[in-house]
């Protein structure tokens, strides 16, 4: 590893005395406050009492009342992610290895359950297979389990980034097969298989959203389970040791290859469960649902969760999926901008290092501020502030008489975000008390730039912001919410 | 003769052979026969390659500094091609260009790549810096984030719809000849590229070898913490590697917008990835290396899509990068790096 | 501890099954019912618009959305309207990201007990996928753009009868007018054909394609892809005499680097000959090109209008999205004359709609399978020296 971190330490290393204990003090002042003390009161419970406290965390917010579409929306794509990230998590986070391909394994499981269980007829063939899904989820497990193993097996050659892209490239030859096996009318090109029997065992079917719900609930605590049991048995710490160091650990008799193909394996048999049970509820397998857009979400997934952590995994995947479907323009009004504000004071927060007296100077500076120059600007070009609000609800009034809304935004707009990323990069080159007096009109631009921006294209704010949060995530905590700082032996 | 070298001249060395019969095969035995075919398709490779050599050089040089993989790398690149094109609307267009053609691409090179260079500033600044210590994967991730970033900011601030540059008619349609008529052509444009990439791409060489500057890139880039002990300020070498490096991506984006004429907001992924491969496929850390790849990545991809129909010219680039990882992992003109298991 | 482990695993199982079998208490009743919940209609109606707000098909989309939302506005506008206001429930497909957008629109759109019709979504594997969900929901829903000729078949796709409507002709309409122009009319002997690979571009070549080979015109395939932009070393392969290139993309910019390349390449007397994807007066300008559109009604005061609000650009790719609006609105409307409707009311309503006259140039109504009956068909546009397309038959 020594090639890869070769970080200066600020203070002169003591001879005899090893990173970890030089670290020590700074690792615990990193837990200080209220959020270490949780923190470390996380960190005591036991599994059993981490998986109670998440079980009513996915839970609660999908009690009956929730509508179809949004159990759809928000309940099914949050479990389908935990699965993908758990299992990716298996390559990732257990055996320290970079799968980009990932993605490709979902693909193969949905278009095997798609393909043995339903009817789809092209070219001049005509399949109909309607395998229960017991045998046909089964298949696709398998199948990508070996394609798993296939894939991994090239990991004996290659290392680091290399095998990143070698993956990738497998991501791309997904793409290809799709296309190539369309000759035969198995996997209909870019058309994608329609027709797709919904789950059904031993005669039994769910076609209900609410059914897979359940269904997916119940197929996340199996694999967390197991992945616990792994995760805690011998094979889980080899992993975890060929991640750390594979010299050492191949010294010390652990089978590197082999470990790191059954990652693979098992992480591709995940997916294949997840694959299949997507391609039932959404009754269909089309190439478009495997792109590399999907593999971003699952990565982010993993590493906002923080790798190697199971836990982190679920809370990762609400975080990610819930915000990214809350910033989406069919959501109703105000939540979106709630949940800007809020990351925004937040974010401001952090800026002041944690303290609160500036946090609030630094608010009733902004306030002050956007009056005076909502009043200055309506007296001189009352163009200036005659615009509408987008979809403000109870916020509309507020909003109208603070912020600066031209009439005809456009121009001032794009020239408005541009100016606030200098304004943000500005601030970061600051210190002390200049900070606070160049924050205030940069808060205030910003809220300038989302009412007559942002807030205009939700679906595309999501992706910037999403952007904005994974640097800044990896900025404060790179370890993910749940993963713990490793020690880098340097 | 040193053991490194003596790998380097037997890769090149095989390489001139499969070249020399590919080109045999290309032109006595393919479907599509004959030296005219074959020629144009290796010059429209060539441009096309010093394109993609101009981004492989940045890959190349923050991985060789950092061990990054700077997944943001191409949307710098496109948004490089988006200055430009900014600029030629702004002085009027292909079409009535309010100043002299010449000054007017002049000008959207300049800002263009000091744009792109700044980009590549803040981003080394803001996404990498702070996770110089950290695992390897954050940096990653945080590269993700920016290029995720940069591709939604530029949706938002330009729009989904493409856009043209209509290059050939700013500059011309007209070119050279060679061979007659029916022989190989290269319009005007494609020689200024090839001119312009291979002359920036000197210049780079040059400040790597000569200046105090490349000195310190080198260094840092062989190791950081003896150059700092050195007197070196690592920080400051990285934030210059960067800009540099970013401000060739720009170059390219501008050549790409000029010779191809569309320019969109998810340009820079599909590049971003032909600029690693060629990065790789010459040895990724080495500046000769990634010009060589790129020519290559270029010419594959030309001599692809003439010979094969379809559209598998990624497909192939893709399969000779990984073909060359599994036999070469350090590509032809790289340092062979020691690795544990 | 790993006994008790190995026993959660199985109780868990278990645990799934049985919840399996209670989530599928199978409810024929609520699969026939879909549709059947009754809305107060009251001074606002609510109709959903799926369409590609943001992803690679952005562009297109909003024409569509634009277009659509022209067509909302100028009927809330309307003094007559006043206690019937459409309220428009945006869903962002983002085409050629991932159909799963579509169907999470879908879904969304049928969980939203308020409405009652939909338009959209554009792309045809959008409507195949999201398919089940509107089923499920009991929306008719109203495509402006997929013009894949399975999706009415009532089989290939799946069958989607009574629910999906298009106000746009499908490609078995479209191939034969562009084969007939180039036999007929240009009298091509020798045509390249290029796909982009996308499903609606390769329906569309291999239909032409079939049809010139049959009449004895030598033809050439190849493809490229939405990400190219080099196309110097395809241009190389294609035949110096070559007549025509048939290139059924949805990229008008990329038609005209295209276009570009090839003239650059000395080719430039080789004439292109576009799909309705293309029509994109202003962007794609190769004077000289021909292309096959929706048809419309130029002297339409409707269009006029639209065409002078956005600066000359008349963005007709998404022109057909207003009339999709002006039917959902129209059988929203008409089942809301009682005070109150549902949505298999809408969708019936859909099925009868009748326009005497539309933008598109022709009355509009749908036979049983969600086609539009006759006279719909492609027009045949010529792009002039100003960039204008022409319409020339």
């Amino acid at each position: 590893m020594s090639e890869d971190t070769p970080g200066i330490p600020d203070s002169p290393t003591q001879i005899g005395v090893d990173q970890w204990v030089e670290r020590s003090d700074e690792n615990i002042e990193r837990r200080r406050g209220l959020a270490g003390r949780i923190g470390r009161l996380w960190e005591r419970l036991p599994p059993a009492g981490k998986l109670a406290f998440l079980t009513p965390a996915i839970l609660v917010p999908f009690l009956p009342f929730v509508s179809e579409g949004n159990l759809f929306n928000y309940g099914l794509f949050i479990l389908i992610y935990a699965l993908l990230a758990l299992g990716l998590n298996i390559v990732v986070g257990f055996a320290g290895l970079l799968d980009l391909g990932y993605v490709a394994f979902f693909g193969f499981g949905a278009y095997t359950y798609a393909f043995l269980s339903g009817t789809h007829h092209d070219k001049g063939h005509v399949y109909t297979h309607h395998w229960d899904a017991s045998w046909s989820i089964l298949a696709a497990v398998l199948i990508c389990a070996l394609l798993g193993l296939f894939l991994g097996s090239s990991s004996r050659r290659l290392l680091g980034d290399y095998l990143a892209i070698v993956t990738l490239f497998f991501g791309q030859a997904f793409v290809v097969f799709t296309n190539a096996a369309d000759p035969y009318g198995i996997t209909n090109g870019s058309n994608g298989l329609a027709n797709v029997d919904p789950l059904t065992f031993f005669g039994f079917t769910i076609d209900t959203t609410r059914g897979y719900y359940w269904f997916l609930l119940g197929c996340v605590v199996v694999v967390l389970i197991v992945l616990y049991c792994i995760s805690e048995s011998r094979t889980g710490r080899a992993w975890k040791a060929s991640r750390e160091d594979p010299l050492a650990a191949e010294m010390m008799g652990m089978p590197v290859n082999r470990l790191k193909i059954m990652a693979f394996s098992l992480g591709a048999a995940i997916a294949g469960l997840a694959g299949s049970v997507f391609a039932a509820a959404q009754t269909g397998a089309f190439p478009q649902n495997f792109s590399t857009q999907v593999l971003i979400l699952i990565y982010a997934v993993v590493i906002l969760g923080g790798t190697g952590s199971l836990t982190g995994m679920i809370v990762g995947a609400i975080a990610i999926i819930a915000s990214n479907q809350v910033l989406d323009s069919t959501s109703p009004p105000n939540v979106g901008r709630v949940l800007f504000y809020a990351a925004l004071i937040a974010a401001v927060y952090f800026t002041m290092r944690g303290s609160w007296a500036r946090l609030v100077a630094a608010f009733a500076g902004t306030v002050a501020f956007g009056l005076v120059v909502h009043a200055i600007v309506d007296a001189v070009w009352s163009r200036g502030t005659a615009g509408q609000v987008t979809s403000g609800g109870f916020l509309t009034g507020l909003i109208r008489n603070w912020v600066l809304l031209p009439a005809n935004p456009g121009r001032l707009a794009v020239y408005g975000y541009l100016l606030m990323i200098v304004c943000i990069i500005a601030l970061v080159q600051l210190k002390g008390w200049w900070r606070l007096v160049v924050l205030v009109p940069t808060l205030y631009l910003t809220a300038f730039v989302w009412e007559n921006l942002l807030v205009q294209q939700p679906a595309v704010t999501r992706y910037v912001l999403f952007g904005a949060l994974l640097i800044a995530v990896m900025t404060i905590r790179p370890q993910g919410l749940f993963g713990t700082a490793k020690v880098e032996i340097g | 003769m040193n053991p490194e070298f003596r790998q380097r001249l037997g890769n090149l060395s095989g390489l001139a052979v499969a070249l020399i019969l590919w080109m045999f095969y290309a032109v006595y035995f393919s479907p599509t026969q004959g030296w005219t075919f074959f020629l144009q398709l290796t010059v429209n490779g060539i441009i096309l390659g010093s394109v993609y050599a101009l981004i492989a050089l940045g890959y190349s040089m923050v991985y060789g500094i950092l061990k990054l993989l700077n997944f943001a790398h191409g949307d710098v690149y496109m948004i490089g091609s988006f200055i430009g094109f900014g600029v030629l609307t702004l002085l009027g267009g292909p079409l009535n260009p309010a100043i002299p053609v010449a000054l007017l691409v002049l000008c959207m090179f300049v800002v263009a790549m000091l744009g792109s260079g700044f980009l590549g500033l803040a981003i080394e600044r803001f996404a990498y810096r702070p996770l110089r210590d950290a695992p390897r994967i954050a940096p990653l991730i945080s590269a993700l984030g920016v290029a995720f970033f940069l591709e939604n900011s530029a949706l938002l601030l330009f729009g989904a719809q493409f856009r043209n540059y209509d290059g050939f008619d700013l500059i011309s349609y007209n070119g050279i000849h060679l061979g007659g008529a029916n022989g190989v052509f290269i319009q005007y444009l494609g020689v200024i590229v090839i001119v312009g990439a291979f002359l920036l791409m000197f210049a780079l060489l040059a400040l790597v070898h000569w200046t105090r500057l490349g000195k310190a890139m080198r260094a840092v880039s062989f190791d950081r913490e003896a150059a700092a002990m050195m007197g070196i300020e690592p920080d400051r070498v990285i934030a210059a590697t960067f800009f540099i490096g970013s401000a060739l991506a720009g170059a390219a984006g501008v050549m790409f917008g000029l010779l191809f004429s569309q320019i969109y907001h998810l340009m820079g992924f599909l590049a971003g990835l032909k600029g690693f491969t060629a990065a790789v496929v010459g040895g990724i850390g080495s500046i000769p290396g990634a010009m060589l790849g790129g020519l290559l990545v270029g010419l594959v991809e030309s001599w692809a899509r003439g010979y094969l129909n379809g559209n598998v010219s990624d497909l192939v680039v893709f399969g000779i990068l990984i073909g060359v990882m599994l036999v070469r992992p350090s590509g032809l003109l790289g340092t062979p790096a020691l690795k544990k298991v | 501890m790993r006994k008790y482990l190995v026993a959660a695993v199985l109780a868990a199982t278990v645990a799934v099954l049985a919840t399996a079998a209670f989530g599928s208490t199978k409810s024929p009743a609520r699969q026939s019912s879909a549709g059947a919940a009754t809305v107060t209609c009251g001074k606002t109606r609510t109709i959903g618009l799926a369409a590609p707000f943001t992803g690679p098909a952005a562009d297109i989309g909003n024409q569509q959305v634009r277009w659509a939302k022209y067509y909302v506005k100028t009927w809330n506008a309307k003094k007559a309207n006043k206690n019937k206001q459409i309220k428009v429930v945006d869903g962002d497909t983002q085409l050629g990201v991932d159909t799963a957008f579509a169907v999470k629109v879908a879904k969304s759109f049928a969980s939203n007990s308020k409405l009652l019709g939909v338009v959209g979504p554009a792309g045809s594997q959008e409507v195949v996928a999201s398919t089940s969900a509107y089923k499920g929901g009991g929306l008719g829903f109203v495509s402006g753009s997929a013009t894949r000729t399975t999706l009415t078949d009532g089989h290939t796709d799946g069958n989607r009868r009574g629910y999906f409507f298009r106000v746009v002709p499908n490609d078995d309409a479209q191939a034969p007018v562009v084969a007939n122009w180039m036999t007929k009319k240009l009298k091509w002997k020798r045509v390249y054909i290029i796909d982009d690979q996308e499903t609606y571009s390769q329906g569309l070549a291999t239909s032409v394609g079939k049809i010139l080979g049959g009449r004895g015109v030598k033809v050439t395939h190849d493809s490229i892809s939405q990400t190219d932009s080099d196309f110097s070393s395809k241009i190389a392969k294609i035949p110096g005499n070559t007549q025509g290139i048939y290139i059924p993309w949805q990229l008008a910019p990329q038609a005209q680097a295209f276009g570009q390349q090839l003239k650059a390449a000395g080719k430039g007397n080789i004439k292109l000959f576009g799909s309705d994807g293309l029509f994109a007066p202003g962007v794609w300008k190769i004077a000289g090109s021909y292309d096959s559109a929706f048809p419309y009604n130029p002297t339409d005061p409707a269009v006029k209008k639209y065409i002078s609000a956005h600066h000359g650009n008349g963005e007709f790719f998404g022109l057909p999205s207003y009339v999709a609006a002006q039917v959902v609105v129209g059988a929203v409307t008409k089942a809301c004359a009682d005070g109150k409707a549902t949505r298999a009311e809408v969708r019936k309503d859909i099925a009868k709609t009748k326009l005497k006259n539309s933008i598109l140039g022709f009355p509009v109504s749908f036979a049983s399978t969600g086609e539009m009956h006759a006279p719909a068909t492609f027009g045949v546009f010529q792009i002039q020296s100003n960039g204008s397309f022409k319409r020339i038959g």
